[in-house]
């Protein structure tokens, strides 16, 4: 009879523990499932819904702005609709100029350490650029490809790299391009209440208007995407995470998401957060669970 | 057990205290009018820029301070504040841009205007954005 009390009462809990680790993500999966609707709905066909566009020319719209657009293309970003980005993006990618970096950061995840360990101890996967960020529970905070790197140089006793570019970047591309190869999908999850907490933070900073220009992320990224400021039409925030580090022609270099975000805070009109603070860790959680399912396609190129 | 319980106390008092200033300021902002908080002319250049610094150290420490063209509000605040000081006509801003210093120049009372005016503007953004964020969220309040 005890054995059977304590049977039922183990099933009861094991049953309640699931429920309500499914349940921490329910807000964020209709947030995404949303937004990958309006996406759809907006790409579906750009000729007829003029109104989702309402500065470009019939002939824009007809030319250049592709129509029947799938939230998977999105991985490609703004390539996925911009026929003449398009072209010039697969004439540049014939001969990438991320390659050596990719090398490099091969060369960089099996480089010794002076206490004779290397990357591998901490990451002895490659092909985890999905699985980043994270909900660490135990620290209870969101942690970043580019903080678990930095974690594990100073675990081992070496100085942290620069988030935003050089080596930081390489080895991000060596991860982000294994991944690709394997076929690695973005796979974030929000497996507790606080986790569930910094993702709602995140998506709130990232709707919120800033700055003197006062614009939110969204304004350009998902109300304003595929609308055309001068030359270029903005990308979506459905696949923002998916392609990065990128080769920016602007940068002349490879650099990482945490770069790109600082450059858009600031593009706000606003004193930019650290690419390293709670802020843009909770922003980058946000848009990476958005991109969830999506094909890992990095590293990449972009204007 | 009592100088426990005292600290406790202060500390809770001195939580409360920065809640109740924090929220104090930001309700503050929210009902300013900014042409007439920051108009030079009527206030006086020390007394507008006393109220940028009084609302952009808020700014600051909610994240939201303003940056224009490489310069951050507090740039702006103490560089005008020397040039008023000094009875300069002209302020000139110095910022870094790829390891470059640069600078813009502007008359002192367009500076002290614009210190004022991003201060204040950072803070009453961020209390309108507690109720026009969802706005913009598919499947929440943007409707198309």
């Amino acid at each position: 009879m005890l054995l059977k009390v304590v049977k039922i009462s183990a099933l009861v809990a094991i049953s309640a523990c699931t429920l309500n680790a499914g349940s921490f993500d329910t807000q964020a999966e209709k947030d995404r499932q949303a937004l990958v609707k309006y996406m759809e709905a907006k790409f579906s066909n750009p000729e007829k819904n003029k109104s989702f566009f309402p500065y470009s020319t019939e002939d824009e719209l007809k030319r250049v702005i592709k129509k029947g657009v799938k939230a998977a293309d999105l991985a490609k970003g703004s390539y996925a609709y911009d026929s003449i980005g398009r072209e010039q993006y697969d004439d540049i990618n014939e001969m990438p100029p991320y390659e050596d970096a990719i090398d490099e950061g091969e060369v960089l995840y099996g480089k010794k350490f002076a206490n004779g360990k290397t990357f591998k101890e901490c990451f002895p996967k490659t092909d985890i650029a999905g699985d980043y960020p994270y909900f660490d529970n135990k620290k209870k905070e969101v942690v970043t490809l580019t903080q678990a790197i930095n974690d594990c140089l100073v675990a081992n006793g070496e100085k942290k790299w620069n988030i935003k570019k050089g080596n930081m970047a390489k080895l991000e591309a060596y991860f982000s391009h294994q991944s690709k190869e394997a076929g690695k999908k973005v796979a974030i999850k929000i497996d507790s209440k606080e986790a569930a907490q910094a993702y709602e933070n995140g998506k709130k900073a990232y709707y919120t208007q800033r700055g003197y220009l006062k614009l939110s992320c969204a304004t350009c990224h998902v109300q304003g995407t595929g609308k055309r400021v001068r030359k270029e039409y903005m990308s979506p925030l459905l696949g923002h995470t998916t392609h990065f580090p990128v080769f920016r022609l602007k940068w002349g270099n490879l650099g990482t998401l945490e770069r790109r975000l600082e450059g858009c805070n600031k593009d706000e009109g606003e004193n930019p957060h650290k690419g390293s603070s709670k802020w843009a860790k909770e922003v980058l959680y946000f848009m990476s669970y958005m991109s969830n399912g999506l094909g890992i396609d990095g590293p990449d190129i972009r204007k | 057990m009592k100088t426990f319980n005292k600290i406790l106390c202060i500390a809770g008092l001195s939580t409360l205290g920065f809640t109740t200033v924090h929220a104090d300021l930001l309700s503050d902002a929210a009902k300013l009018d900014v042409k007439q908080a920051c108009d030079v002319k009527a206030n006086g250049i020390e007394a507008v820029l006393a109220t940028a610094a009084k609302y952009n150290a808020e700014a600051v420490k909610l994240g939201v301070e303003f940056k224009r063209l490489g310069v951050t509000n507090s740039n702006y605040i103490k560089t005008t504040t020397e040039a008023a000081k000094a009875k300069q006509k002209e302020v000139v801003l110095k910022y870094k841009k790829k390891g470059k210093v640069k600078t813009h120049k502007m008359a002192t009372d367009y500076a002290a205007w614009r210190s004022c005016s991003f201060a204040i503007r950072a803070l009453q953004q961020q209390v309108e954005a507690e109720s026009t964020w969802k706005l913009a969220v598919p499947g929440d309040g943007f409707k198309y």
